[in-house]
């Protein structure tokens, strides 16, 4: 749970599904600029990226639903409905017609500037701690977790064996939890 | 596959990441099924990613909040703060507009008050002056008519003047009759008659068979003295003015003879 909530996860889902707007609000205010920085990473438009962000939101208020909190954390499913969005549009006709695909390797050391000061989870602080993780583990992370590649393609493009992206993914956010726990804690 | 084995296969991982194939998704799920303390080590799995995805957190523009909060909730848009802002302005900009024409308008009325002020006393003056210009105009379209009519007398073809010279009275006095011999008209003209006295007036006397009579009253009023016309004699021996009470006397007062001629 991170402390940025003030809510528990369980109480603004259960909100959520008797569609609160209070509820909605807040979870557009702690998690919209993750969601963002995920769509960007795949998205070089930031007007096309926030379009694609408000699309997500729609999506994710009227499909709430859908949301099975025994499959997962609430942020994991939303970060899926993103990142599709996101690759949908990369794979749309009108998208190819403007060539605007970004290649993987750009988003790799993303780092933001910009993110919500309000918010007491020192996202400047971890960053400079994130350095100290391998430049290979944010790849795998990225790759997978943020840009939604599949196995296959981590395997191809960095040039690991299918078989160890298994290991090398658990030592990657290994590592991630323990540079993230004094955060967290 | 027991649960270390499988927390440390890193099938969770590929499950939490989001990259699992449909077969590896599956074992997980059956594994999360059977051993729920599995569950927990997911949950601080998906913990970690999440944390690392608000760590790279990038704020978009507040519009975007704006116009989804507009579309999910469109009923709520006149309450929200943008457009608060808004439905706030208005009033206070048609008040402003209202003062400024309310201004305007007081401006307005003062010109047009001043104007009217000055127009109204211009048109005074003017009608002041018209009213003069005819009054002064009608003085002279009278005395421009006599004057006409003194000339028509004297230039009358039959007319034959008669001039009565003063009397030890008044040795200066001159009056002149313009007699037609047409019609036995008798026109006076008392120019050079001395200026009657108050109470007084200049009567005319025709002396026909050696008798007085009377021709008639010479008008001399606001001391305009203009040849007038008197009563008409088919003879007449003599003429002669008196002075007499205002309105005539029925015989001449002797002594209070001006003028006289004898024909």
């Amino acid at each position: 749970m991170p402390q940025i909530l003030k809510y528990t996860e369980e109480e603004l889902v259960a909100l959520l599904k008797s569609n609160d707007k209070r509820a909605f609000e807040y979870l557009y205010d702690h998690y919209a600029a993750a969601l963002y920085a995920v769509i960007l990473k795949k998205i070089d438009d930031s007007a096309l990226a926030e379009d694609i962000l408000q699309e997500a939101f729609v999506k994710i208020w009227n499909h709430f639903s859908a949301y099975n909190a025994s499959k997962g954390r609430l942020f994991t499913w939303m970060l899926n409905i993103c990142r599709n969005l996101a690759i949908d549009t990369l794979r749309s006709k009108s998208f190819k017609n403007q060539s605007k695909i970004q290649r993987s390797e750009k988003a790799v050391d993303f780092i933001s500037n910009n993110v919500n000061e309000k918010e007491k989870f020192d996202a400047l602080g971890i960053r400079i701690h994130l350095d100290r993780l391998a430049h290979d583990q944010k790849q795998i992370v990225n790759m997978a977790y943020f840009e939604g590649f599949t196995q296959d393609e981590i395997s191809k493009k960095l040039d690991i064996p299918l078989g160890t992206i298994k290991t090398k993914m658990r030592a990657a956010i290994l590592a991630l939890k323990k540079i993230l726990q004094p955060y967290v804690e | 596959m027991n649960k270390e084995e499988f927390i440390s296969s890193g099938l969770l991982e590929l499950y939490a990441t989001g990259i699992s194939s449909p077969e590896e998704s599956r074992l997980v799920e059956e594994c999360l099924a059977k051993y729920p303390e599995l569950r927990e080590e997911l949950n601080q799995i998906e913990i970690s990613l999440e944390n690392y995805a608000q760590a790279n957190a990038i704020q978009p523009s507040a519009l975007v909040k704006k116009k989804l909060m507009d579309k999910i909730f469109p009923e709520d848009k006149p309450q929200e703060g943008g457009a608060a802002i808004v439905t706030i302005q208005p009033p206070n900009s048609r008040l402003f507009i209202f003062k400024l024409w309310a201004a305007a308008s007081v401006i307005f009325l003062l010109a047009s008050i001043f104007l009217n002020y000055i127009m109204y006393h211009k048109y005074h003056d003017a009608n002041e002056a018209l009213q003069l210009a005819r009054q002064k105009m009608d003085l002279q379209d009278q005395s421009n008519r006599a004057l006409k009519e003194d000339v028509s007398v004297m230039t009358n073809k039959f007319a034959q003047p008669v001039v009565l010279s003063g009397t030890d009275k008044a040795p200066d006095a001159v009056a002149k009759i313009f007699w037609m011999k047409n019609t036995g008209q008798v026109y006076v003209d008392p120019t050079n008659l001395p200026q009657v006295p108050a109470g007084k007036q200049y009567q005319l006397w025709a002396i026909v068979d050696g008798k007085p009579l009377d021709a008639g009253m010479i008008k001399t009023e606001k001391g305009i003295y203009h040849i007038q016309k008197m009563k008409s004699f088919g003879k007449a021996d003599a003429f002669a003015i008196t002075l007499e009470k205002v309105g005539g006397s029925l015989t001449p007062t002797m002594d209070a003879m001006i003028v006289s001629t004898k024909l």
